[in-house]
């Protein structure tokens, strides 16, 4: 019988868990990691929350999201030329259109 | 028999004017950055009076003068959305040459100028007859802000990227001269006594206040930095998009001048023409936004982008008499009489 209190105690704790009030997801939470990632973070925060760039989830295609970066280098965010692909490709790939989407 | 006929047709066209004026709506249009709807306020009331749906990311608003029609750019879909003033529904998509950011309406409401901020910069020309796209004007830069000059007879573009503001001669088309070498942001317009442009006030880049340009001399004469009155400890560090005073309008009536600073979360008041900061600021408890004005000046409206609100404030006073909820981040507002 003495395994009962330990036993009872981890499903308390588990249900306790899995019933708390989700926090909201921040955007530099929802999205992947990697090095285009890097470069947001790194490039964009200073001026803007990134939710400025999640917003447009889903609507861009890639050579739309390539737009995006190369005007925002021309407002001052610091990415360099060799990082503007790796960039373009990264929200391409996770926030881009959805194959097919007209 | 003459003066009988005179006297009612001029009781008559008074009547007519009585009957529109009477039945004249305002509503101040706030569109909402982060969402794709866009709220209609009633300022008799301080309410929502009406919602307008399905235009994603969507960025500036215009009107006709009768409010017929409405004019909403979305930077996601790439296209200048055209809705009913009744029905508030989308009746066009008038495709565009590129991502729209803010846009304006010619006094006479036969064009809508987009401004497009995809490199390297235009603002396109739509027919609001014909509700196409009928022109593109080459900028030098992508193009932020456009406005029409209240006399009508100039477009003014901003240019973050560019680095300069462009004064357009609205009958040719033909750019006529330009300004600074900084990031060009909200701007509004002083009136000589005849109409025509006296002064812009410009917000700019990194700038905590603005700008003030003698649209004759067509070069800057001054400039204001908003004041340092709020305690370290509560002044916001932002980010704000490389634009600490981004809200500037002002008054119909030509007598104030009102400026945001997102630092400070207030909005401080000058008098015209002398440009002396009037007491009181008032504190907005969010990082504000854009301006507008009821026609009679008696109340601005503000948003404060990282609250959802848009406060309601008493000209006269400048005492806050309402905070509206609206949709995700609302940014750009303008005023609309539906006649």
């Amino acid at each position: 019988m003495r395994w009962l209190f330990p036993f009872l105690a981890a499903v308390a704790l588990t249900i306790a868990v899995m019933t708390a009030a989700p926090r909201a997801a921040a955007p530099e939470d929802e999205l992947p990691e990697g090095e285009g990632k890097k470069i947001l973070v790194a490039s964009c925060t200073s001026c803007h929350d990134l939710s400025e760039v999640t917003k447009f989830r889903g609507y861009y295609d890639r050579s739309q999201w390539r737009d995006i970066v190369v005007t925002m280098m021309d407002y001052g965010a610091p990415v360099n030329e060799k990082q503007v692909d790796v960039l373009a490709d990264y929200l391409a790939e996770h926030l881009g259109k959805p194959q097919g989407a007209r | 028999m003459n003066t009988a006929i005179g006297r009612r047709l001029l009781l008559s066209a008074l009547l007519l004017t009585v009957s529109s004026a009477v039945t004249a709506q305002v509503r101040i249009v706030q569109t909402n950055s982060q969402g794709d709807n866009i709220h209609l306020i009633d300022p008799a009331t301080n309410t929502i009076a009406g919602e307008i749906k399905g235009v994603p990311i969507n960025h500036g608003a215009a009107a006709l003068p009768d409010g017929s029609l409405f004019f909403f750019s979305s930077e996601a879909e790439q296209t200048l959305h055209v809705v009913d003033g009744k029905s508030l529904q989308t009746t066009k998509k008038i495709p565009l040459t590129g991502r729209p950011n803010n846009i304006s309406i010619s006094k006479d409401g036969a064009r809508v100028y987009v401004g497009i901020v995809s490199s390297p910069g235009a603002v396109d020309v739509i027919d609001t007859k014909t509700l196409e796209r009928v022109k593109s004007i080459p900028m030098k830069g992508g193009i932020h802000n456009v406005y029409v000059t209240p006399d009508g007879k100039y477009l003014v573009a901003g240019s973050i990227a560019g680095r300069l503001m462009t004064v357009v001669d609205q009958k040719t088309d033909e750019p006529l001269w330009t300004l600074f070498e900084e990031g060009v942001r909200p701007m509004t317009f002083e009136v000589n006594p005849d109409g025509s442009t006296r002064r812009i006030f410009v917000q700019l880049s990194e700038v905590h206040g603005f700008a003030i340009v003698d649209f004759h001399q067509r070069k800057e004469v001054g400039r204001i930095t908003l004041p340092n009155d709020v305690p370290a400890e509560k002044v916001d560090k932002g980010p704000f998009n490389a634009s600490p005073s981004h809200g500037i309008g002002v008054a119909p009536d030509g007598k104030t001048l009102w400026v945001t600073s997102r630092p400070n979360a207030r909005v401080y008041t000058y008098s015209l023409p002398d440009l002396r900061l009037l007491p009181n600021p008032v504190d907005l408890g969010g990082r504000p936004d854009w301006v507008t004005f009821t026609p009679d000046s008696k109340l601005i409206y503000i948003t404060t982008e990282n609250t959802d609100l848009v406060h309601a404030i008493d000209v006269a006073s400048r005492k806050e008499v309402a905070q509206i909820k609206v949709g995700k981040s609302p940014k750009r507002n303008i005023t609309a009489v539906i006649r």
